[in-house]
C-alpha cells in the first residue's frame, strides 16, 4: 500500500472532476432527528458541497450500490409460445466516497458469497468492478462494535482511504486507478509531520471504542443456546419488519419476482432483497412455513450472521456497525441479544 | 480537468461469451441465462401430476447438459416465476429431460396449462446427487412416499444401465390411495427388464385395489435387509423419511448409508438467496441430497 | 392474446362506485400511457367514470367505496349475482375506510349533523365483505395503478394473486427514507401491509395503515413501542382507527 497526502482544496477539485463524468455517491443529509442531528444517507452527489465529510453514520449502508434493493436480472420479449431473454449488466462507472472501514469489510464479506463462492454473481461482479471506492476514517460512535468484529480497519477492498489530519487528508492508496487519480491532484509524499498527525488521529480513534461484544464464543453459544428463552424474549418484541436486514451492510438474501407487462409482450425477472425475519421467508407452496414464529426467524438472522457464515468462511457476517440496532424500533441489537445469551449461559 | 474512471465490461470476459455450464460452479457466467427448452410431450398422470418431457432447443447446449441422479433444475416460465424440480429421467438420455410436476401454486399451476410446443427455460443442474458410485457392489433400497418416486426414477434408470454394478435392488413405494400411484405403467418393465424387486402399498384402498394396504413400513416385513451390504435412498415427506430411516437404523443400517432429499423454498439454486437455508447449510448447494447422519445433525432439518 | 402459447380471454369488467371519494376509480382511469393497453386486455362494459353507457354482462366487478345505505346494499348484491369475480378496491371497500369515522358517533347525531332534518336513507358504514362475498381485496387509499394492473394480469392469467405479506418498513428502508419515528412522528408502517412503496414516509408523514394489517403483524409490540415513545392513548387510538384497519386491537 502507498501513502500520500492531499490538501482538502485539492480533494474538492478531485471530487468535482470525478463528478463530471461519473456518478459519484456520498453521504448527504436531508432530515434531522428530534435532537437536531442530521440524518445521513448515501446518495448521488450533485455538488461537492452536498458531500458531508464529517458525517457520523448513514442510517442505511451503501450496500445497495452493489446489491440494489431491486434489480432486474433479466428481461424477456414474449411472442406466442416463444420468447427471447436479454440480460444487461450495469457497467457505468461509479465512485463512492466516504465508506467506513466496516462497510468496506462488509463488501469483502459479500465478495466471499457473491464472487468467490460457487456461481459468482455477474450482476454483482459488474457493479463491483465498476465502482471506485474512497474510504473515510472516523471516530467510532457510542454503539459501534466493529472492533469486536475485527472490522474497524480496512486493509484492502478500496481504491483510496482517507484520514482527516487537519487541512489535509492522509491517503492510503490501494489501486492503480486510485493512484492515478490522486496524483493528478497534486498528492504529496507523506512528510514527517503528516505521519505524526496521522498517528495521533489513529491513536485517538483507538481510545474511542466504547461498545464491546464478546463474539469469540458466539458461534458455539448459538448452538448451546439454541433453545434459549432469550430468543423468545426478543422474538416477542420483533415486528418482523425486516428493517434490520435492509439497513445491514452484509445481509444479502433475496426473493425473485417475475412480472409481465399489461399486454403480455414483455417480462422481467427481478431480484428483491429480503430478510429472514419476514414471515414468508421459508414458506413453501401449500402454506407450510419452516419458520413460523418471529422468535425462530430472529434466531436465524443471528444464526446466519454469527454462526452459519463462520462455518462457511471462518468469519462472522456481521461487521459491528449496529445499523440494525439503530433501525430496530423494538430495541433489538446484536449487543443486547448476545449479552443476554452470554448471561444465560453463565447461569 | 475531468476524470473518467475506466470501466470494465464483464461481457468481454472469455467465459461470459459461452452458454453457461452449471457443472462448472466456479466460472463466471450468465447465471441467469436459462436454456430455452421445448415441451415435447405432456403426459397427465393423475389429476394433480403431469409428466413433462422437455428438450433443450440448442443442440450444443443440449449436448453439454449433463447431470447426476438426484439433481434438480430451476424451471422458469418467463413472467410467471421459477421453481426447483427434480430431474426424473435417465442421465444418459440426451433427447429429453423428464420433469414430473404436481400442481400446487402459481408456477406449477401455469405449467399444467401449457401445451406441447411451449418454450420454457431451465437452469441447472443444481445440487448434490445420490452417490451411485459409492453404492457399487451393494444392495440398494429405493424407498419412496408419494411424490418421492419422482426423484427416484433417475437412480432407477441408472441401476438399469449399470445393473451388474449392484446386487439386489428393491423399490418400495407407498402412496395415499391407488389413484395417486405414479408411473405404475412402468412397474412391469422395472421388474422384468430392470430386474428390480417392486413393492407397493397404499394407505387407503379403493374399490379396485387388491394390493397391500398400510403404511410404508409394512413393506419391511417382506424384505430381508442385510445392514452390512445395503444402501438406502429414501424420498418423501419428512414424516415419512424420519420414520423409515429410524426403522432402517434400528435394523442396523448406518445413517451414512441412507440418503434423503430435502425440500425447502428456493429462489436461486446457487447458494445466493438464502431461502433454502437450514441452520447453516444451503439445501441447494450442500443438498438436496444428504446422508441421514448429516440431516440429523442439521438444526431445524426435520 | 397469448402467453407462452396459452390463449388468454379478454375479460369483461365493470367498475362500480359506492360511498367513497371515487379516488380509486380515478386511479384506474388516469395514467394515459397505459390506459390504452388496459382497454386492449379487458373489455370495459360498465364504468361511469369513462362512459355513461353501461352493460350488465361483466365477468369481473371492481367495487369501490363502502356500503352505507339500503339501496347500496341492494345494488352490490345485484353486482355480486352477476360477477364471477368480485374485487373490492380501496380502503373504503376493504376496511370501511375513512367513512368509518361516521360509525364512531351515534347515527342520528351524524344524520343531523350532515343532513340537517331532511329524512335520509343511511345506515352504518360497512365494508363490502360485510354485505356480500368478496373474492379479492385490493387495498390502498387510493389504490395504486401499478398494483391494479398487476391484479388485472393475474385475473387474465387466472392466477390467484399473492399480495405482499410483509410490512411497509421493508419498502420504506428500500427507498432510504428517514424513519419518521426518528423525527418524533408516529407511524403504522411496521404493522401495515406493504405495496404502496412507502409513499407517506417518503413524504415525511407516518403511515396511517390504509392498506390494512400486514400478515401476522405484531400489534402488541408496536403498541408497546408507541407508548414507550410517549404517544398518548388518544393519539394512538385516533391513528389506529383512522382507516378502521386494525379493528378490535385497541
Ligand atoms: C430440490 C427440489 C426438488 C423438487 N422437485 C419437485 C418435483 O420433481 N416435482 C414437483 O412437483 N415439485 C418439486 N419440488 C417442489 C416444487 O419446487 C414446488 O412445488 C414449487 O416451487 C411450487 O411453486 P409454485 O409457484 O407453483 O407455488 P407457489 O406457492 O405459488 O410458490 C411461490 C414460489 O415459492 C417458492 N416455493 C414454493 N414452494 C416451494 C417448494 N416446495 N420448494 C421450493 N420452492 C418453493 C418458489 O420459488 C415458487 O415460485 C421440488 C422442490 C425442491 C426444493
Ligand atoms: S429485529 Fe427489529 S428491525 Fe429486525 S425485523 Fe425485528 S423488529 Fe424489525
Ligand atoms: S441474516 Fe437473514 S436477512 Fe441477513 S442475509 Fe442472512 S438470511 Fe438474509
Ligand atoms: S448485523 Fe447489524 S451490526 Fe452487524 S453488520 Fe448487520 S447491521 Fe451492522
Ligand atoms: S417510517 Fe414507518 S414505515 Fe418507514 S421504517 Fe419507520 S416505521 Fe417503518
Ligand atoms: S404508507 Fe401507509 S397510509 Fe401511506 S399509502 Fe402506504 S399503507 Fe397507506
Ligand atoms: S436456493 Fe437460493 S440459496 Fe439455495
Amino acid at each position: 500500500m502507498l501513502f500520500r497526502t492531499i490538501t482538502k482544496e485539492n480533494f474538492r477539485k478531485m471530487v468535482e472532476a470525478l463528478m463530471e463524468n461519473n456518478e459519484v455517491i456520498g453521504p448527504k443529509w436531508r432530515d434531522r432527528d428530534t435532537e437536531g442531528n442530521k440524518i445521513y444517507r448515501f446518495l448521488k452527489l450533485n455538488t461537492f458541497d452536498e458531500l458531508q465529510m464529517d458525517y457520523t453514520r448513514s442510517y442505511s449502508s451503501p450496500k445497495n450500490y452493489f446489491l440494489p434493493f431491486k434489480e432486474d436480472l433479466s428481461t424477456y420479449r414474449l411472442e406466442d409460445k416463444d420468447w427471447e431473454q436479454e440480460i444487461h449488466y450495469t457497467i457505468h462507472p461509479r465512485v463512492i466516497i466516504g465508506m467506513r472501514a466496516c462497510d468496506i469489510n462488509a463488501l469483502l464479506k459479500l465478495d466471499q458469497v457473491l464472487v468467490k463462492s460457487a456461481y459468482p454473481n455477474p450482476h454483482y461482479v459488474a457493479r463491483r468492478r465498476n465502482t471506485l471506492i474512497i474510504g473515510l476514517d472516523h471516530e467510532p460512535l457510542e454503539d459501534c462494535f466493529c472492533r469486536s468484529m475485527n472490522s474497524d480497519t480496512a486493509f484492502h477492498g478500496f481504491d483510496l482511504f482517507l484520514t482527516d489530519i487537519g487541512e489535509k487528508y492522509f491517503v492510503a492508496i490501494n489501486s492503480d486507478t486510485g493512484y492515478m487519480i490522486v496524483n493528478r491532484f497534486d498528492a504529496r509524499e507523506v512528510a514527517e509531520d503528516d505521519q505524526r498527525r496521522y498517528k495521533e488521529v489513529k491513536g485517538r480513534i483507538e481510545t474511542k471504542f466504547k461498545t464491546q461484544v464478546d463474539v469469540t464464543i458466539v458461534p458455539e453459544l448459538m448452538d448451546l443456546e439454541f433453545e434459549s428463552d432469550v430468543w423468545k424474549k426478543w422474538g416477542d418484541k420483533c415486528l418482523s419488519c425486516g428493517s434490520c436486514a435492509m439497513v445491514c451492510p452484509t445481509c444479502y438474501c433475496y426473493g425473485i419476482e417475475e412480472h409481465t407487462n399489461l399486454t403480455f409482450t414483455k417480462a422481467t425477472k427481478r431480484r428483491v432483497l429480503y430478510s429472514c425475519n419476514l414471515l414468508d421467508f421459508a414458506t413453501v407452496a401449500g402454506g407450510h412455513n419452516f419458520r413460523p414464529e418471529a422468535h425462530i426467524r430472529l434466531k436465524y438472522r443471528y444464526y446466519h450472521q454469527f454462526r452459519g457464515f463462520v462455518e462457511a468462511f471462518n468469519q462472522s457476517l456481521c461487521v459491528g456497525c449496529n445499523r440494525c440496532g439503530k433501525a430496530c424500533l423494538a430495541g433489538i441489537s446484536p449487543k443486547v441479544v448476545i449479552d443476554d445469551l452470554i448471561e444465560t449461559e453463565k447461569r | 480537468m475531468s476524470l473518467q474512471i475506466p470501466h470494465h465490461d464483464i461481457n468481454l470476459e472469455p467465459s461470459m461469451s459461452k452458454p453457461p455450464d452449471f457443472n462448472r460452479q466456479s466460472v463466471l457466467m450468465h447465471t441467469e441465462r436459462g436454456f430455452k427448452s421445448e415441451v415435447i410431450s405432456i403426459v397427465p398422470l393423475t389429476t394433480q401430476e403431469k409428466l413433462f418431457h422437455i428438450r433443450i432447443c440448442d443442440p450444443c447446449e443440449r449436448e453439454n447438459f449433463t447431470f447426476l441422479p438426484g439433481q434438480f433444475v430451476m424451471l422458469e416460465l418467463p413472467g410467471c416465476g421459477e421453481v426447483p424440480i427434480s430431474i426424473s429421467s435417465s442421465t444418459s438420455n440426451k433427447e429429453f429431460i423428464a420433469l414430473c410436476v404436481r400442481k400446487v401454486g402459481k408456477v406449477t399451476g401455469m405449467l399444467h396449462r401449457l401445451k406441447q410446443g411451449a418454450i420454457v427455460g431451465i437452469r441447472g443442474p443444481f445440487g448434490t446427487h445420490f452417490p451411485m458410485e459409492k453404492m457399487v457392489g451393494y444392495n440398494i433400497l429405493l424407498i419412496a412416499g408419494g411424490l418421492g418416486i419422482v426423484p427416484l426414477r433417475s437412480p432407477i434408470y441408472w441401476t438399469k444401465e449399470h445393473r451388474s454394478d449392484y446386487k439386489d435392488i428393491t423399490v418400495m413405494y407407498g402412496a395415499k390411495e391407488p389413484g395417486q400411484i405414479l408411473f405404475d405403467y412402468q412397474f412391469e418393465e422395472w421388474r422384468k427388464i430392470y430386474g428390480l424387486k417392486m413393492l407397493t402399498i397404499v394407505q387407503e384402498a379403493g374399490e379396485n385395489w387388491n394390493g397391500r394396504v398400510g403404511l410404508i413400513t409394512e413393506l419391511f416385513k417382506e424384505v430381508t435387509i442385510d445392514p452390512d451390504n445395503t444402501f438406502a435412498i429414501v424420498c418423501g415427506p419428512p414424516v415419512m423419511f424420519k420414520f423409515v430411516c429410524g426403522h432402517l437404523s434400528n435394523l442396523g443400517l448406518p445413517r451414512q448409508r441412507m440418503f434423503v432429499s430435502l425440500e425447502r423454498r428456493m429462489h436461486c439454486g446457487m447458494g445466493k438467496c438464502c431461502r433454502c437455508n437450514v441452520g447453516s447449510t444451503f439445501t441447494c448447494l450442500d443438498g438436496p441430497v444428504f446422508d441421514y447422519w448429516t440431516v440429523m445433525n442439521l438444526k431445524e432439518a426435520i | 392474446m397469448k402467453y407462452l402459447g396459452i390463449t388468454l380471454e379478454r375479460p369483461k369488467i365493470g367498475v362500480f362506485s359506492f360511498t367513497g371519494c371515487e379516488g380509486c376509480q380515478l386511479q384506474i382511469a388516469n395514467k394515459e400511457e397505459t390506459l390504452k393497453d388496459l382497454f386492449g386486455v379487458v373489455e370495459v362494459v360498465n364504468f361511469r367514470e369513462i362512459s355513461s353507457e353501461g352493460r350488465d354482462d361483466y365477468e369481473i366487478a371492481f367495487v369501490e367505496g363502502s356500503i352505507t345505505t339500503e339501496s347500496e346494499s341492494a345494488r352490490v348484491k345485484k353486482i355480486r349475482k352477476q360477477a364471477g369475480t368480485l374485487v373490492a378496491i380501496g380502503a373504503c371497500a376493504c376496511l370501511g375506510g375513512v367513512n368509518n369515522l361516521k360509525s364512531r358517533f351515534s347515527l342520528p347525531d351524524v344524520v343531523k349533523e350532515v343532513y340537517g332534518t331532511h329524512p335520509i336513507d343511511t345506515g352504518p358504514v360497512r365494508k363490502v365483505k360485510d354485505v356480500v362475498r368478496v373474492d379479492i381485496e385490493l387495498p390502498g387509499c387510493p389504490i395504486s395503478k401499478p398494483e391494479f394492473e398487476w391484479l388485472v394480469r393475474h385475473l387474465i392469467l387466472g392466477i390467484e394473486p399473492q399480495f405482499l405479506q410483509y410490512s411497509v418498513c421493508v419498502e420504506c428502508k428500500q427507498r432510504l427514507n428517514s424513519c419518521v419515528f426518528d423525527m418524533g412522528m408516529m407511524c403504522l408502517g411496521p404493522i401495515t401491509r406493504a405495496g404502496c412503496n412507502a409513499v407517506c414516509p417518503r413524504n415525511r408523514l407516518g403511515c396511517w395503515g390504509c392498506r390494512g394489517p400486514a400478515e401476522e403483524a405484531n400489534f402488541e409490540s408496536l403498541m408497546e413501542i408507541l407508548r414507550e415513545r410517549g404517544f398518548s392513548e388518544e393519539h394512538i387510538a385516533e391513528r389506529m382507527n383512522f382507516f378502521n384497519a386494525f379493528g378490535g386491537i385497541l
